[in-house]
């Protein structure tokens, strides 16, 4: 039988690895986000694309080209920017202009800095002042390896990136967890070490790890990515237009935008139609039916798994084995909160602590009777949500 | 033209995670009925082709009628995930190796149906289905389920029934090597020991099984025992006679982890185990049937849901 080790810390052996630009990119947008291109407009690589309309100093991040190109499209969920086309006879090459270094970076700091990070595609939705900051140093899942590579290859980004970070918030202690084993330390901030099997990466579990508390209320965590990508602001004062994604054994700097399908080609790897695929890792990751679809900034693997290689989700009747139970990272009963989401009890699985749920896939991962327990529960969150969202409405309108 | 486009660049998806630990219903059905062919074969070297009439109606009617109850309930058939073949075994293990096609038969089908399909299916019930089966054989016809009376034929002993009719000094020359070897009379499965205990701990090698039932039973067992043994030497059997006699190992391995009728928290089946495991030896000392491990079962069994209430908290909870 088959057993796989969900251990995710890993000897690194290659190097950080760049692929060509590519000529067409598809930048993924978020619905909050405003597009501020039209069709057939020249942009020059990290020029802004989409804003985030609130003035607020934390939130996500403006999108901006990766590419020097022409925009061809503008769509609900990403801006496609392709090759500008050769000008025609006579006439002068249309003009690309990319946006200067912004110097401010060096002398902001606090709420000012933060918006400034912002609005150079930074999510800050996630930084607080003055709370304990912690970076989760752990891979995110096994088979990515972006945390260990960035912590080896990419040290001056990521001390930079906390440099910054500590003049925009100002945090009251850093420490920085990593797999048990590892001697690692950046700029000066305390290192914990923890286990690296999966699920214990998931941020809540490495809080857990760091500070000894649940859910505690004055933390903020982020990935290596994420401080890698401050980090590259910080040290280019750039936007941000590059993401670290892991794709087989490697991980490439790839221009945000960048269609799957191009960056597997120039990794190199095998894939085709009876490949199943997904952005982010095998355990969390978000299915992928369309190759072309881009790369987003927050992207850390694209994960491939042969088809038929593991049991196929059926939506098969539980045994009630207990399997789900024993792995549950957040002591619920993954099984029976999934059997009350099958059967529409939604409100038995807010009695029975299905907000407690983490969303690590554990659950599934174990089923032997195949059940898509996470998708049950993630039913259950969202049909409780509705019903609160619904519920207030109505208050309201009283 | 166009629908080839399309049909060569959409690609199947599947829900997260993408990764799956490979165990199947199946696998594990699988597992467990390999790790229980050692014990079919010892079965059938003690007892001959009794033991395989018998094994073989039970697997048979059990799968068969689940099959039916099944079509009759609109279900699809469920008989390739080999659940109703184990039950049907682990059924036989519990009956003398001479018992007739139809108490077999009626035991079997009892099992199924009472024990699993009322329910819903594998899984969905709150009692171990064939421990409900030889309950309702042994309250139904007790002089066909009476291990003694029914293996006359075989020169040997059933050390549960000495012990219960004739006292400590009946069972002093059985030594527990050979309790251990299946060297005495006994359920034609249960009864092989030393297979048995095989069985359990490969299941439990391949992580099938999970330790806490099997071990908190077996210490029940135990501590039970050297409770009585030590209140009255001359009356109570050795904490080690309960081990290794009658369905104990069974029950240990097989009765009580038996998936839906067990609870599902640390705690909750340590306690459920320990538990099973005193009834065992209370049952045999003070009920009027000689082997309590099936009864015992069924009623910690119905304790579940109380252990199950036992309950940590959530993550991140106050």
């Amino acid at each position: 039988m088959m057993k796989l080790r969900l251990n995710t810390s890993v000897e690194i052996k290659d190097v950080l690895q760049n692929v060509p630009t590519p000529t067409l990119v598809r930048i993924p947008i978020q619905k909050k986000h405003k597009p501020v291109v039209k069709k057939k407009q020249i942009v020059g690589r990290g020029q802004v694309v989409a804003e985030n309309p609130s003035k607020n100093a934390h939130g996500i991040g403006y999108v901006h080209s990766s590419i020097d190109g022409i925009v061809e499209d503008v769509l609900p969920d990403a801006i496609v920017i392709g090759p500008i086309p050769a000008p025609k006879e006579g006439e002068e090459a249309a003009a690309v202009v990319r946006p200067e270094p912004c110097a401010e970076l060096d002398s902001l700091s606090n709420e000012e800095l933060s918006r400034k990070l912002l609005e150079l595609g930074i999510d800050t939705s996630r930084f607080h002042a003055s709370r304990a900051l912690i970076i989760n140093g752990l891979n995110p899942e096994p088979g990515v390896l972006v945390s260990e590579q960035l912590v080896k290859d990419a040290q001056d980004v990521l001390k930079a990136g906390l440099q910054i970070l500590e003049r925009a918030i100002k945090p009251g202690t850093v420490k920085l967890v990593v797999a048990n084993g590892k001697q690692i330390s950046l700029h000066g901030c305390t290192t914990v070490n923890a286990s690296d099997v999966y699920p214990a990466t998931i941020d809540p579990l490495v809080v857990h790890a760091a500070t000894g508390s649940e859910r505690p209320d004055n933390v903020d965590v982020i990935s290596i990515s994420a401080l890698y990508r401050v980090g590259l602001v910080a040290t280019t004062k750039l936007p941000l237009t590059e993401a670290a994604v892991t794709v087989g054994e490697k991980v490439y700097r790839v221009p945000v935008g960048m269609p799957v399908q191009d960056l597997l080609n120039a990794a190199g790897v095998e894939y085709g139609p009876d490949w199943k695929l997904a952005l982010n890792g095998p355990m969390r990751g978000e299915a992928l039916s369309d190759l072309s679809r881009g790369i987003p900034a927050d992207c850390t693997a694209v994960t491939l798994v042969r088809e038929g290689l593991y049991p196929s989700v059926e939506p098969n009747p539980c045994i009630n084995c207990g399997e789900c139970v024993l792995v549950c990272p957040a002591r619920i009963q993954p099984g029976m909160l999934s059997r009350y989401a099958e059967f529409n009890m939604f409100e038995s699985t807010r009695s029975q602590h299905v907000d407690a749920c983490l969303e690590c896939g554990m659950c599934t991962f174990v089923c032997p009777a195949n059940r898509p327990v996470m998708q049950y529960l993630l039913l259950a969150k969202k049909q409780l949500a509705a019903q609160d969202e619904a519920v207030s409405t109505c208050r309201l309108q009283d | 033209m166009a629908s080839q486009d399309i049909s060569k660049k959409i690609y199947s998806v599947a829900t997260a995670p993408l990764w799956h630990s490979g165990r199947t219903l199946q696998k594990n059905m699988l597992q467990t009925l390999l790790a229980l062919l050692p014990v079919v074969a010892m079965a059938v070297y003690r007892y001959g082709y009794d033991a395989v009439e018998v094994m073989a109606w039970a697997g048979l009617t059990a799968v068969v009628t689940e099959a039916l109850v099944q079509k009759l309930m609109g279900q699809q058939s469920t008989s390739d995930d080999f659940s109703a073949l184990v039950d049907g075994l682990l059924f036989a293990f519990l009956l003398p190796a001479t018992a007739p096609a139809w108490l077999v038969i009626i035991g079997s089908a009892v099992m199924v149906i009472l024990g699993r399909m009322v329910f819903g299916g594998f899984g969905g019930s709150p009692l171990c289905a064939p421990a409900v089966g030889w309950a309702v054989l042994a309250i139904s016809w007790p002089e066909f389920m009476d291990l003694n009376g029914m293996l006359l034929k075989w020169d040997l002993v059933e050390p549960l029934s000495e012990l219960k009719f004739f006292g400590l000094d009946a069972i002093s020359s059985i030594s527990p090597m050979s309790l251990l070897l299946g060297e005495n009379l006994g359920a034609l499965g249960a009864s092989q020991a030393a297979m048995v205990l095989l069985a359990g701990v490969y299941l439990m090698a391949r992580g099938l099984v999970r330790w806490f039932i099997p071990v908190s039973f077996l210490a029940g067992v135990l501590i039970a025992g050297q409770v009585y043994n030590l209140i009255d030497p001359q009356v109570h059997a050795t904490p080690l006679f309960h081990l290794l006699s009658g369905s104990t190992l069974l029950a240990a391995f097989f009765l009580m982890p038996y998936p839906s009728s067990s609870p599902a928290w640390r705690l909750p089946m340590l306690l459920f185990g320990f538990f099973g495991g005193v009834m065992v030896v209370v049952i045999r000392t003070y009920g009027i049937y000689p082997d309590g491990a099936a009864f015992a079962v069924l009623l910690a069994n119905l304790c579940t849901p109380l252990f199950d209430l036992i309950q940590p908290k959530p993550f991140g909870g106050r």
